[in-house]
């Protein structure tokens, strides 16, 4: 049978339409306590169950330039290092989430559970500080904060920025 | 019908992998960074249940032709959402089959290119006997 007739055949269009009908069906009623949740506003800024991590919030630019100002927390910048060379918050050290997974686990080892902690990423579309967040609470962190708005929105605001790269132990 | 047997069998055990945490697989589904959260979502509730779907419609041979086609086409944009992601220097999980995923990488394209291979051969082929609905004109 050739791509051509296949195409042009009603009864395949049909098919189809029946398979993806029925999983839209399906899966909107399956899923309907989620799909509820999306609705009030949850998981709009990370696909997990607030349940399953304690201790894990977001905060907005406001409440991290005042936790920053109050240093009343560790500031951890999941970026690369070359990012981070080339600019960071203030007092922040590196702490990059492809090191880490590469296998580089000492970089984790300045970090205590006990510790409050900030991380960031370059803002908007980056994950790697959720994915950071993610990874210190399987580690017994509690007190975690993923500052969404990121490197991009610190920098927008004006705020200042270091240069200096001492964070950083090789 | 061994070849049905074999793709719909990888595609009701990814679908099943997937139903089972769907906020896992848009979390998945948003490592790619090429759609945004509410698309990411969407996608989680409703892509597993095609794949479900399809996979049990071409074993049991409802709508063969249909199954085999959508199941092909999914392949073939899998395939290119890996390699767009792999120029993009995006390091993610595939999220194929729920927590058994792997990288995103050569060897995930060319495992989908042997799944779309096989399911070509199924859409290309003359219906048979083992279908449920069978075609009569």
């Amino acid at each position: 049978m050739k791509l051509q007739q296949i195409l042009r055949d009603r009864e395949t269009w049909k098919g189809i339409l029946i398979i993806l009908a029925l999983s839209l069906f399906i899966g909107t009623v399956s899923n309907s306590g989620l799909i509820r949740k999306f609705l009030r506003g949850e998981y709009r800024q990370a696909f997990f169950s607030r349940e399953d991590y304690p201790g894990l919030v977001f905060i907005t630019l406001p409440e991290m330039e005042e936790l920053w100002h109050n240093q009343a927390a560790l500031i951890v910048d999941s970026r690369s290092v070359p990012e981070f060379r080339s600019g960071h918050i203030p007092g922040s050290i590196s702490v990059p989430l492809e090191e880490v997974k590469g296998g580089n686990s000492s970089l984790l080892d300045r970090l205590k559970p006990g510790q409050p902690l900030i991380i960031y990423c370059e803002g908007r579309d980056c994950l790697t500080s959720l994915n950071l967040a993610r990874l210190l609470h399987e580690r017994g962190f509690r007190d975690l904060r993923v500052f969404s708005g990121g490197w991009e929105e610190w920098v927008a605001a004006g705020l200042p920025v270091e240069k200096e790269d001492d964070a950083i132990q090789e | 019908m061994l070849l049905r047997l074999i793709v719909g069998g990888v595609f009701i055990w990814a679908a099943v992998t997937k139903i089972a945490d769907p906020l896992a697989f848009a979390q998945d589904v948003r490592n790619y960074r090429l759609v945004g959260q509410s698309l990411s979502f969407l996608t989680a509730i409703v892509l597993p249940w095609v794949e479900l779907i399809a996979g049990v419609c071409l074993i049991i041979g409802v709508f063969p032709r249909s199954s085999a086609l959508l199941i092909s086409g999914l392949l073939v944009f899998f395939i290119v959402l890996v390699a767009i992601t792999m120029v993009r220097g995006i390091d993610v999980d595939c999220g194929c089959f729920g927590t058994f995923s792997r990288k995103a990488n050569l060897w995930l394209i060319l495992e989908d290119s042997i799944w779309l291979a096989m399911s070509l051969v199924l859409l290309f082929s003359p219906a048979n006997d083992f279908c449920l609905l069978k075609k009569t004109s």
